[in-house]
């Protein structure tokens, strides 16, 4: 009996996952800069509801933009920016309060679940949610688009340099965003954040998935409190999510009985003999320091002057890759002919001169069928592959999902 | 010593056609992956070079250097020639499907009558009935009302050299037994030559291509009497007319059928605007507006296949 399908055994197909990983670089440029016309940001969407700002890769009008990342902030309602001093009164000039209550409150029933209580979890410093601990309760939202994340963010990965300049402007006598003078000596001010060793170590106690602690560290000893140790936990980066999660304290020096309205932040991570780094051009402490703006500015204010404190973002995404293998085995003794027209001429196969040669054909394609002789897929060999009875093959044909 | 090469082994990426995304998408199992199948679309076997001066080394030179194409996400336009298991080796011959043109013998009673292929080897179908009246006498495949005359498409299967006679049965593995037709249905149905039965199509396509089914074997329901088989006979004699056919060697089976126009083109003047011929085609009885098709017809054996041009006809 001729045939010209081959039925494929439970032994002939089988499944595998296969995690792709793609090196995602976001220069502090293109966050802040590259797109801009006085103040006029193009790829910087900010909306009505002033909730959240975006950020894009190109003018994002354009239909070539992709959407890379959101930018947010929150507080808790325990936060001192909420309740001035520890107090229960209402902190004055406060700007868009209900509305960083409702942000971190959102991201924190997503991302930390709820206790037993049904209250609302905060983000914990270290994520062991039953020891207490210390708590996030000023946050800023760093919301990485599915584009670039894909199924996640790969675990060790991810690292986001940030400015900790004093100065905010872009050259000055002080040194910018990304160094200061001490002393006449130009000092790096960037500290890197980063989530270590978060292959080996993360947490999975949150209803968004694995998440990792994100660490500070610096080159230069004289930024962070605590350099790339235990105790420079910063924030937490979830995985699964594509969302990171960084205390505003990064921003703010440790000893917070200095300034007013800086206690309004709950930690302070900076060396104490470092100041406060300038997050806007305004002047008073209350109008351009971290402590201050996130009593005083609007969310989309803090998202503007966390990207200019960002020199570059880069982690790996992962796709997980499901895909089945189809071994398509063809035997010495099969498809040896073609039913190509030009195979035969007047009935006769033309690479044959008589009945004693072999017959050979070539491969092109492999197609897939249903049990109904439907093609379903089809798969292409990059040359012909030549098929006779002296020879075997066996054709791996991979269908991802 | 060298290394082996381990380069046998192969891994191709395979994308799904319209159909595997369609039937992905309706998730209720309907994509399963049963069987493959090899084609060698790309390949002209015309290259391939018996008496080359350098050697069997070089028969297949030029072949082997042939382009191959990405692939084709549509279903039906890929793996259209596709590679044939037959476990023996000595075959000097395969089988091919041929149109039986009977015009010596039309009007003879049991001959199908297969319109002679005019317009350049085109068949016509009348699409009203206004259509078939002003095409008169010629030959034409009645849309309006397939079972009103002879005419219909037939094809023979078998070998088409003296080489095998006809006097001898095809070898049994060469016989085919079952055929797949695909055709535009948004522009006719298959039916029966001789009663008119509208045939059942097995699946209808994302492009409106159905999928028909017929075997030789007698079936209940409308795809009966499609296929059947081809008797022993003497072409050098008067021909037994039951077993007539005009393939030169031994024969394996013929399917016939006529087309029953669709209502799209019968009672609607649309996809002759939007898919017929830019202007009126002028033959007997006058202008028609036209819709030219194919129906691609494949051994599910054999795997042979042949593309039959229709041209649908309406009276302007």
């Amino acid at each position: 009996m001729a045939t010209t399908y081959k039925s494929l055994s439970t032994n002939d197909i089988v499944t595998t996952k296969t995690l792709l990983h793609e090196a995602i670089p976001i220069t502090g440029t293109i966050v802040s800069g590259t797109y801009k016309t006085g103040d006029n940001e193009h790829n910087i969407k900010n909306y009505t509801h002033a909730m959240f700002q975006s950020v894009y890769d190109y003018p994002y009008l354009s239909s070539s933009a992709n959407h890379i990342f959101d930018i947010s902030a929150g507080v808790h309602s325990t936060s001192h920016v909420i309740t001035a001093s520890g107090g229960s009164a209402a902190r004055t000039g406060l700007v868009q309060g209900l509305k960083k209550q409702n942000i971190y409150n959102q991201m924190a029933q997503v991302l930390m679940g709820y206790d037993s209580n049904n209250d609302i979890r905060l983000f914990d410093v270290d994520g062991d949610l039953n020891a207490g601990g210390t708590k996030i309760k000023e946050a800023l939202f760093v919301n990485f688009s599915r584009l670039i994340t894909k199924d996640e963010i790969k675990k060790g990965s991810f690292s986001m340099n940030l400015g900790m300049g004093v100065s905010f402007a872009s050259a000055s006598a002080t040194g910018d965003s990304f160094r200061y003078r001490d002393s006449g000596a130009t000092k790096s001010g960037v500290i890197k954040v980063y989530d270590k060793n978060a292959q080996n170590d993360y947490r999975v106690n949150s209803p968004a998935g694995d998440y990792g602690v994100l660490y500070a560290s610096s080159s230069n000893a004289d930024v962070l409190q605590n350099n790339d140790n235990a105790d420079s936990a910063v924030g937490l980066i979830y995985y699964q999510a594509g969302i990171a999660v960084l205390d505003a304290g990064l921003f703010h020096n440790s000893d917070r009985s200095a300034h007013e309205p800086d206690k309004a932040l709950s930690r302070g991570l900076l060396k104490s003999t470092l100041n406060d780094p300038h997050m806007n051009a305004s002047g008073a402490a209350a109008q351009n320091e971290m402590g201050g703006i996130m009593v005083s500015a609007s969310i989309p204010d803090v998202a503007s002057a966390i990207r200019h404190r960002i020199q570059n973002i880069e982690f790996n995404n992962t796709t997980v890759l499901n895909s089945t293998v189809y071994f398509c085995r063809a035997h010495h003794n099969e498809f040896n002919y073609s039913t190509n027209p030009t195979y035969l001429a007047g009935s006769k196969l033309v690479v044959k001169n008589d009945a004693s040669n072999t017959p050979v054909s070539y491969i092109t394609t492999v197609g897939l069928y249903s049990a109904d002789n439907e093609l379903l897929a089809v798969a292409k060999v990059s040359e012909p592959l030549k098929k006779d009875p002296s020879n075997e093959l066996t054709l791996r044909v991979r269908l991802d999902y | 010593m060298a290394f082996l090469d381990n380069s046998g082994d192969i891994i191709l990426d395979a994308v799904l056609t319209d159909t595997g995304r369609k039937r992905l998408a309706r998730g209720d199992g309907s994509f399963n992956v049963a069987k493959f199948a090899l084609g060698d679309d790309e390949i002209n076997y015309g290259l391939y070079d018996k008496m080359h001066p350098s050697g069997t080394a070089y028969y297949d030179i030029n072949i082997l250097q042939t382009p191959v194409l990405e692939a084709f996400t549509n279903n039906t336009s890929t793996m259209k020639s596709k590679l044939v298991t037959i476990s023996r080796t000595n075959l000097l011959y395969m089988p091919v499907l041929k149109t039986a043109t009977s015009s010596g013998l039309q009007g003879v009673p049991g001959i199908p009558k297969s319109p002679s292929p005019t317009s350049g080897g085109t068949y016509m179908v009348a699409t009203t009935t206004a259509s078939a009246t002003a095409l008169g006498s010629s030959a034409f495949i009645n849309g309006a009302n397939p079972s009103s005359n002879q005419y219909q498409v037939a094809i023979d299967q078998g070998i088409d050299n003296s080489n095998r006679p006809a006097t001898v049965p095809i070898d049994a593995d060469l016989k085919e037994t079952q055929y797949i037709v695909h055709m535009d249905n948004r522009l006719g149905t298959l039916t029966h030559p001789q009663n008119g039965t509208v045939a059942s199509y097995s699946f209808l396509d994302d492009d409106n291509i159905a999928t028909y089914y017929f075997t030789t074997s007698a079936t209940t329901g409308a795809n009966n009497g499609f296929a059947v088989n081809i008797g022993l006979h003497d072409p050098n004699t008067v021909p037994d007319l039951g077993n007539w056919t005009s393939l030169a060697g031994a024969t394996g089976s013929r399917l016939g059928f006529a087309i029953k126009a669709s209502a799209n083109l019968a009672d609607s003047d649309f996809l002759f605007d939007q898919i017929g011929l830019s202007s009126n085609f002028s033959t007997t009885g006058g202008d028609y507006r036209a819709v030219d098709s194919i129906i691609k017809i494949m051994g599910g054996t054999t795997g042979y296949s042949v593309e039959i041009p229709i041209r649908y006809l309406k009276k302007v």
